[in-house]
């Protein structure tokens, strides 16, 4: 590593994002020393843009809705990601039966309904029993209520979860049940769940079960809000299974589960005493009956894959908006036929045609700056706007905020645009003089 | 006093030799075998419509390519490149146009002192200073701040005055700069220009169709067909 590397990779990483954003505003703000220095061409810029008030609005509502759109769909982008990863924190290490790990993580994580094999008893009793586990909580999910999913699992496992309910108290017996903070029962309210979800939901396969909410989770920003979390011993009575203890053991809910009459489940969540224990079990579970792996690994994937999407949709977020500059700098040179004439009799009366290109460079560069910056402004309501439609569609909190990607995105775009303005400027003094005069 | 740096001009005379203008296409515009003017004297130019007044006046502002010699004291105007020429407007020559051509968005003081936003940060307040003079002397002085726009056609060509005498040059070429005035406001507006060219000691010639200018003027010339006659030769 060279001296320069180690220099740059030793600086704070804010420092480093505002030196990489100085880097790429460099160019611009070069161009704008160079054309405006020792000029006063403010003024004439001032009666620019007095003359062409609408066009001017127009322009910068084009740029600041271009950047908005570039701006928001990034910030947007990582707010998702962000939210997916945070939804799936307290998912340490989940163990299926050998399949597809994104199906499993989609439908543990995130309750997106999937039809999975199922872990035995003897499975889930050897996981439960091996050491360093400190928590083995079997997963079962495919019923729903009015469109919130219903999920079985142990009152452990909630209390890892939300980390202390917000109110009321844990379900004790098999027909209680905690709501998500955002499920659609309060406490005290009675449900009979319905068996699958969405379009094939069968209404009135559990008639005559119900269940009662005794309390409600706060909110963990996951699917799991919206969810009503039931004892898994109950998910497996309206099923009329076994509820995975033996007979003399009627009643009990939570571990330990008697193998013989564990009827299986779709997951199993595992969690070790330590981070490192984790990995040692990961190993473990991973064979040909069975699958472990760490949510947040297989989303990290799944992110990588999407990484080119994303290098795609900012490539393209960027060339739309240098595209619509590209239109305003072109409408821009049609303005500057109009105000050829006052461009002329500055060549006329004396001004160094470096004043003339500082005046139609400096007027390009306010649209441009100004529609940045209204579209950075544009970007943040748009990136909360796509927050709340996705929070509400997912489940998953999303919240955008700029960062330095955007101010990186916006830097480069003003920087660029700010030497594409260089043309219409050029253009703009190499126009004939008398004709224009005399126009 | 000019500007700093600027060459002294005041009083430079006027030396045309062989000045040729020609169009794109070939054909000759102007054809000016010869011309003297003394420093600080003033000079009517008449002619039809088309007959290459205004074309004299570029040539003479250095706003054309031209052939030939068109010498302001030691400078030859045709010899300079573009930027060359434009320097020396912007150090020597005051122009008036017929229409004006003020930022109107602009208050008439920001348009008298427009040389401003080019010249040297040292020049600046004292082209502002004579801006404000000039308009004063022009009976604008109360309404600087207003936008050009608001003036009558009168007011706004005392405004495109007090531009030109902003940077204190030695030559005030004015086209027409009666034409779009009535008969009143035409006169007061000649005299006024005569008055501060004669008590400044600067270079006045002014392209015209108006017969009456003569009598203002200290000299006066006919350009017919690209040609010069003297006002005897009317």
């Amino acid at each position: 590593m060279t001296d320069l590397a180690l220099f740059w990779t030793g600086l704070p990483a804010d420092l480093q994002d505002a030196l990489i954003a100085l880097g790429l505003l460099c160019p611009g703000l070069l161009a704008g020393i160079i054309v405006l220095h020792g000029l006063a061409p403010w003024p004439l810029i001032r009666a620019m843009l007095g003359r062409f008030g609408l066009a001017n609005v127009v322009f910068v509502g084009l740029i600041a809705v271009a950047v908005g759109i570039g701006v928001g769909l990034t910030a947007q982008e990582r707010g998702l990601r962000q939210g997916s990863a945070r939804a799936a924190e307290k998912f340490d290490l989940v163990v299926g039966t050998p399949g597809s790990e994104i199906t499993l993580m989609l439908a543990t994580v995130y309750l997106q309904p999937s039809d999975v094999p199922l872990i035995n008893g003897p499975q889930f009793a050897e996981i439960a029993a091996t050491d360093r586990v400190v928590m083995a909580a079997p997963i079962a999910f495919g019923d729903s209520h009015n469109g919130a999913p219903v999920i079985g699992t142990t009152a452990e496992f909630v209390t890892h979860l939300s980390g202390g309910l917000a109110a009321g108290r844990i379900f004790q017996t098999a027909d209680e049940a905690v709501a998500g903070a955002y499920a659609p029962l309060g406490i005290g309210a009675a449900f009979t769940p319905s068996h699958g979800h969405g379009p094939a939901t069968e209404t009135d396969a559990h008639q005559g079960f119900a269940y009662t909410v005794t309390g409600r989770m706060p909110p963990t920003g996951s699917p799991w809000d919206r969810a009503l979390i039931v004892p898994v011993e109950g998910v497996w009575a309206v099923h009329g299974l076994a509820d995975g203890h033996a007979p003399e053991n009627a009643g009990r809910i939570g571990a330990p589960f008697d193998p013989d009459y564990f009827p299986g489940t779709p997951a199993v969540l595992v969690r070790a005493e330590a981070l490192w224990a984790n990995y040692a079990l990961k190993s473990r579970f991973t064979r040909p009956d069975m699958m472990a792996f760490f949510p947040g690994t297989v989303l990290a994937q799944l992110h990588a894959i999407m990484g080119d999407v994303r290098a795609a949709m900012s490539l393209l977020a960027v060339v739309t908006q240098v595209l619509v500059t590209v239109a305003v700098l072109a409408g821009l040179m049609i303005l500057m036929r109009i105000f050829a004439r006052g461009l002329a009799l500055l060549r006329a009366v004396g001004a160094p045609v470096r004043y003339v290109f500082a005046v139609v460079w400096g007027y390009s560069a306010l649209l441009i700056v100004a529609g940045a910056l209204a579209g950075m402004g544009v970007g943040m309501i748009a990136a909360a706007l796509l927050s709340r439609i996705v929070t509400a569609r997912t489940d998953v909190l999303v919240s955008a905020s700029l960062g330095w990607p955007e101010l990186h995105l916006v830097a480069g775009f003003v920087s660029l645009t700010l030497l594409l303005a260089l043309l219409p400027a050029w253009l703009a003094v190499c126009r004939p003089l008398i004709p224009d005069l005399r126009a | 006093m000019p500007p700093t740096g600027a060459p002294e001009v005041r009083g430079l005379p006027l030396s045309v030799r062989a000045l040729k203008v020609a169009a794109p296409d070939g054909r000759v515009l102007l054809s000016l075998p010869e011309l003297d003017l003394a420093p600080g004297t003033s000079l009517a130019v008449r002619g039809p419509s088309g007959a290459g007044k205004s074309t004299l006046l570029h040539a003479l502002a250095g706003l054309t390519e031209a052939e030939g010699q068109v010498r302001w004291g030691e400078t030859d105007l045709t010899a300079l490149p573009p930027a060359g020429r434009a320097a020396f407007r912007r150090a020597c020559v005051g122009l008036v146009f017929q229409d004006f051509l003020l930022f109107e968005e602009l208050g008439a003081e920001a348009n008298a002192a427009l040389a401003a936003g080019f010249a040297p940060p040292a020049q600046r307040a004292a082209i502002r200073d004579r801006a404000r003079g000039a308009l004063a002397r022009l009976g604008l002085g109360g309404a600087s701040g207003r936008a050009a726009s608001s003036f009558s056609g009168g007011e706004r060509q005392r405004i495109a005055i007090a531009r030109a005498l902003a940077h204190d040059p030695a030559v005030i070429l004015a086209d027409e700069p009666t034409a779009s005035l009535d008969r009143a406001s035409a006169d007061r507006l000649i005299d006024d220009l005569v008055a501060l060219a004669r008590t400044e000691g600067r270079t006045l010639i002014v392209v015209s169709h108006d017969a009456a200018l003569s009598d203002r003027l200290d000299r006066s010339i006919r350009i017919v067909d690209g040609r010069m006659q003297e006002a005897g030769d009317d």
